[in-house]
């Protein structure tokens, strides 16, 4: 079950044969949970902003709109497996929020900036001059970019 | 204490690639020091892969040390037939253009696999050196050291050393995301006798003429430019040369700071903006370098590193001008 839900939020399975997940999830709690977790993860790790809280209310509606023919009845148990779960996932996303910062931290540069800003700076602009720091120190074996070097560094251009 | 002992043998016993190479070498400092020397010592041959951003040759290295001294052959195999023969620190560089080839003559430092410099404390001070591991590179074993630097200011390095000729066999410049910008990697190493010196001449598109190109204008320059300075560089790095070069297209000569950290290195290029000079300002990645380019009271300064894109910046930021 586990595997479906990731996959539906994946978009890996449409949303029409899926009509029976909406009803297991509806039927299940602890899968609820787990559903806007796997959902606020997947966000997460692309960086995108976490679900609003609309954004799960209205799930739950449709959830709650779904037709149901064996609706279980809330029991306390099942009340004290959601609070588990919601537990869980606030310490799952926490976890992988945690991580995103890390990995964040060890570029100061940033990874959503584009590498080329809107700037006036080509590359043929600058050929004359990544050429001659090139011919001028050899540090890490920039001399190697003599024999490789790209069609556009070959020329004199500036 | 028994059972510390018996973690620390099943620690070694579960990693037994560090725990081999730990044994059997020593320091990684030392290591590298080593493959630097071994890279001019020993006479060699082989072919390695050169890969920079998009950028991928394969390149043919012949290196012999003879009593009279180092003589090295390189040529790239892919594109252009392009060919350096190199004599010590002295360098021809054959590229054919069109119906010519062209020749340069170049003072040039250690290329790959002599990467290393001296190893200086300056470098200890920004990086730190691990024994990572082991690893096959070109059918030769070698053992995996790392450059791990000690802030965001500098990249890292990822280097494997023959563990028999104690030889560079590759050497990964890595980004803070841990992914490759330059790499060198040797497909295939032989040592050699020390044969006749039949091999060393150039084999470019034979019966083309052969025209000498004017060798670079550049001349050591002490002064402090046109009354600038730089203000703060970032920690680790030091000038380590100035020069005015003459730049195509620019009839008065450029200044050129040299930067480096022990092995990163940046440029710093300062001129006066010419009347009509279409002004450079931003940022660009080519390759593994970063540039940046900014106008300050009237001088184009641009700013150029194998180092992460806010070095650059931060060089070309705190260079200020006397008014």
């Amino acid at each position: 079950m586990k595997e479906r839900i990731s996959a539906l939020m994946d978009d890996e399975i449409d949303a029409d044969g899926a009509d029976h997940l909406f009803k297991a999830l509806k039927s299940d709690a602890e899968l609820a949970g787990r559903w806007s977790t796997y959902h606020m993860i997947g966000d997460v790790m692309r960086g995108e902003a976490p679900l609003s809280a609309d954004f799960s209310r209205k799930l739950m509606a449709q959830i709650d709109n779904e037709p149901t023919v064996l609706a279980p009845r809330k029991s306390s148990h099942h009340a004290h497996s959601f609070l588990m779960t919601a537990v869980a996932s606030v310490a799952a996303v926490m976890f992988v929020s945690w991580m995103v910062l890390q990995q964040q931290a060890h570029s100061p540069s940033g990874d959503i900036a584009p590498t080329v800003a809107i700037n006036s700076v080509s590359p043929e602009s600058v050929n004359s001059y990544v050429v001659a720091h090139q011919n001028t120190f050899a540090g890490a074996g920039i001399q190697a970019a003599y024999y490789v070097r790209p069609v556009a560094l070959s020329e004199n251009g500036n | 204490m028994r059972k510390f002992l018996r973690a620390c043998l099943c620690c070694v016993m579960f990693s037994p690639t560090l725990g081999h190479a730990a044994a059997f070498e020593e320091d990684p400092w030392l290591m590298l020091e080593k493959a630097g020397q071994a890279a001019h010592k020993l006479s060699y041959k082989g072919i390695f892969v050169y890969q920079s951003g998009h950028t991928v040759g394969n390149i043919q290295i012949t290196h012999m040390n003879y009593p009279q001294g180092e003589f090295a052959r390189v040529v790239s195999l892919d594109g252009a037939p392009r060919e350096v023969l190199r004599q010590g620190n002295e360098a021809v560089i054959y590229s054919p253009q069109n119906e010519k080839v062209m020749i340069e003559k170049r003072r040039v430092q250690s290329s790959f696999p002599a990467l290393l410099p001296g190893l200086s404390d300056m470098l200890k001070a920004s990086y730190q050196a691990k024994l990572v591991g082991q690893e096959r590179v070109g059918g030769r074993d070698g053992l995996v050291i790392q450059l791990l630097p000690r802030d965001h200011l500098r990249y890292g390095y990822r280097f494997s050393v023959d563990r028999e000729f104690g030889l560079l066999l590759k050497s990964v410049m890595l980004n803070e995301r841990n992914e490759a910008l330059e790499q060198f990697a040797f497909s295939q190493l032989t040592l050699m006798p020390n044969t006749g010196m039949d091999w060393f001449h150039p084999n470019v598109e034979r019966g083309k003429s052969y025209v000498m190109q004017p060798e670079e204008n550049v001349v050591p320059n002490r002064a402090e430019g046109d009354g600038w300075k730089i203000n703060h560089l970032p920690s680790g790095f030091v000038k380590i040369d100035q020069v005015s070069r003459v730049m195509p297209g620019k009839t008065v000569p450029v200044n050129q700071m040299i930067f480096s950290d022990g092995i990163a290195s940046v440029s710093l290029f300062v001129e006066t903006l010419e009347k009509g000079a279409v002004p450079k300002t931003g940022q660009l990645v080519q390759g593994a370098a970063n540039i940046y380019a900014n106008v300050i009271d009237g001088y184009q300064l641009i700013v150029v590193g194998e180092v992460p894109e806010a070095v650059v910046k931060q060089i070309g930021e705190s260079v200020s001008f006397k008014k």
